[in-house]
């Protein structure tokens, strides 16, 4: 049974790019714990020469043509796409500066 | 509502409505802004954006086509005039759509979901988008950013979740009918907690495009409704192939409303009673209804077969490794580049992780404890013994309805092992309240339709639901049997 302590809780929260407060990785870690122990009893199922199942769906996968859509605007012509965008500059996405 | 636009018309379902547009009684109109009259007054919190103005827009294009009687094919409009809510998870082009999520809160999309389009060409009116649980993740709608959902008929309870404001807007009257999700049960428990019919349709059956993905391998939009036949005409008018969902069934549309409509014949009908679904922690109350409501089934001519699902007892577990991997990498599109939220705080670092870290911060304490969950089971060193083994496990879940489905033609049982429970009453125990879905989510890891209808109540008066399974793609002969049931003592 795996052991959760607050080092790999922040170790996950790295590679899930969230920021957690300390009170929350001890929530947090507590939490994962019993959650962990619980799902553990999936070890216990015999799965010898089980197949995965990772969508329920069996049909096949029907195509498209692919053809080029133009992209909504609105009544004025600009891309609906950026009417929710958080920043915007020359008709595209404005982003911080990162180097 | 009968008060609010000054007329005494019993006007529950599309067909009492209809029946009311036709003798001239009402107006789709003066309907559209009674209920909108009584949902911005409502105390409930269960929609979090009206669309007044569209509604009235689309209200006066049924009562234009109904002035024509005659000249419109009213059959091309099934659901003319008819006010729905919207879980807030099903995006409508210009309509703010927020997932109950910060995240989320001003997004405004460039495209409807094709759900809601059909619904729409069929002649309905959307009044609005209703609440949630955040990003569809919770059994109780105490997750919603916006705040909680509160039980249409008992203020100290919850509605269930996650979509607790589909639910509890149709039994309040604030809506005729509702869109919900169900992902573990998110259709299914709200209904059955507040005493509406909720159904799940087969996986494949309804189009995704445009729902905001939580789980892709789970998720379904399904009808929430008074009645039965109501969740028929509703999901005959949304199925159908998508060519915008490449998980949508080729399977050619079927007449649901006429099935839904006819007798069944119970001679030929076999119910599957599973022995792992009425173990301990069952509600005696919940208990006996469902029992009642298996003796009704065989008093009809039904027979009544017990079975086992013998992998039940870890479809939780498999659950919550399945669903929270999905969201691990669904979720991960919310890095406030292109739509969602940017706090200023965030534009001003000049380091890409902070300025993620400081986005993501947006997500309330139930979607990031499932993120780093799902992060985890995805991990190096982690992935085969908790997401790899958890989809094998899957896989005997769903043989485990295979085999059942040789020898019977539905499954029955509770809902959920409890009526609605308090406010806070497992808000601090994750684990608790998974388990709540228990009865739900092995339904979803194998693809079926299944609905819930009312069977009872406790004694609180506390509304109790019925589970009625079906095998993939029986949905017309799922609603045959649940509006027969439904119509016992009519």
């Amino acid at each position: 049974m795996i052991e959760v302590n607050e080092a790999l809780t922040r170790k996950v929260m790295g590679l899930a790019k969230l920021k957690l407060s300390d009170g929350e990785v001890t929530t947090f870690t507590a939490q994962l714990q019993g959650i962990l122990n619980y799902i553990d009893q999936l070890s216990r199922v015999d799965v010898q020469g089980v197949g995965s199942m990772t969508h329920p769906f069996d049909e096949p996968t029907p195509f498209r043509e692919d053809v080029v859509c133009p992209s909504p605007v609105d009544t004025e012509g600009r891309p609906k796409t950026l009417l929710s965008a958080p920043d915007v500059l020359d008709g595209g996405y404005k982003v911080p500066s990162i180097l | 509502m009968e008060e609010i636009i000054g007329k005494n018309i019993k006007m529950n379902t599309v067909r009492e409505i209809h029946d009311a547009f036709d003798s001239g009684q009402l107006s789709p109109v003066a309907l559209t802004q009674g209920y909108l009259e009584v949902a911005q007054k409502s105390h409930h919190n269960a929609f979090l954006t009206f669309c007044e103005k569209r509604a009235l827009a689309q209200a006066k294009v049924a009562e234009r086509l109904i002035a024509h009687e005659g000249q419109v094919p009213r059959e091309k409009f099934p659901l003319l005039g008819i006010p729905l809510g919207i879980k807030d998870v099903l995006t409508i082009d210009g309509v703010r759509t927020t997932c109950a999520s910060k995240m989320l809160e001003n997004y405004v999309p460039p495209y409807t979901a094709t759900v809601v389009a059909r619904l729409e060409a069929a002649g309905a009116v959307i009044l609005g988008k209703t609440n949630m649980d955040e990003f569809a993740m919770g059994g109780s709608n105490e997750n919603s950013a916006f705040g909680p959902v509160l039980h249409p008929t008992h203020s100290d309870r919850v509605p269930g979740g996650s979509s607790g404001g589909s639910a509890t807007a149709v039994r309040a009257g604030l809506c005729v009918a509702a869109l919900g999700s169900d992902t573990g049960g998110s259709v299914r428990l709200p209904a059955s907690f507040c005493g509406i019919v909720g159904m799940k349709p087969t996986y494949g059956r309804l189009s995704r495009y445009g729902l905001i993905a939580f789980a892709s391998s789970l998720d379904q939009v399904g009808p929430m409704t008074q009645t039965v036949e109501d969740a028929a005409r509703l999901f005959e008018v949304m199925a159908g192939h998508d060519p915008l969902d490449s998980t949508s069934s080729l399977r050619s549309k079927e007449n649901f409303v006429r099935t839904c409509l006819t007798v069944p014949d119970w001679s030929r009908i076999k119910i599957g009673v599973p022995n792992e679904y009425f173990v301990s922690g069952l509600a005696p109350n919940v208990e006996k209804s469902v029992r009642t409501a298996l003796q009704w089934f065989e008093s009809q001519g039904a027979k009544l077969v017990p079975i086992s699902l013998p992998h039940t007892s870890y479809a939780v577990a498999v659950y919550y490794m399945v669903a929270v991997s999905e969201a691990s990498s669904n979720l991960a599109r919310y890095d406030g580049v292109r739509y969602g939220a940017r706090p200023s705080l965030a534009s001003e670092t000049g380091d890409l992780a902070t300025f993620y870290e400081r986005v993501r911060a947006n997500f309330g304490s139930e979607v990031k404890r499932r993120i780093i969950l799902g992060t985890f089971a995805l991990s190096s060193g982690y992935y085969d013994a908790y997401y790899r083994r958890a989809c094998q496990v899957r896989r005997l879940i769903q043989q485990d309805f295979d085999e059942a489905f040789k020898t019977v033609d539905f499954i029955a049982s509770p809902v959920s092992p409890t009526t609605a429970f308090r406010l806070g009453e497992k808000s601090q125990d994750p684990l608790k309240m998974y388990l709540n879905d228990i009865f739900t989510i092995p339904v979803n890891l194998a693809g079926l339709p299944a609905l819930s209808v009312p069977c009872g109540e406790d004694s609180e008066k506390l509304p109790i639901g019925l589970h009625l399974i079906a095998p993939a793609f029986q949905e017309g002969r799922l609603l045959c049997l649940a509006h027969a049931f439904e119509r016992r003592s009519a």
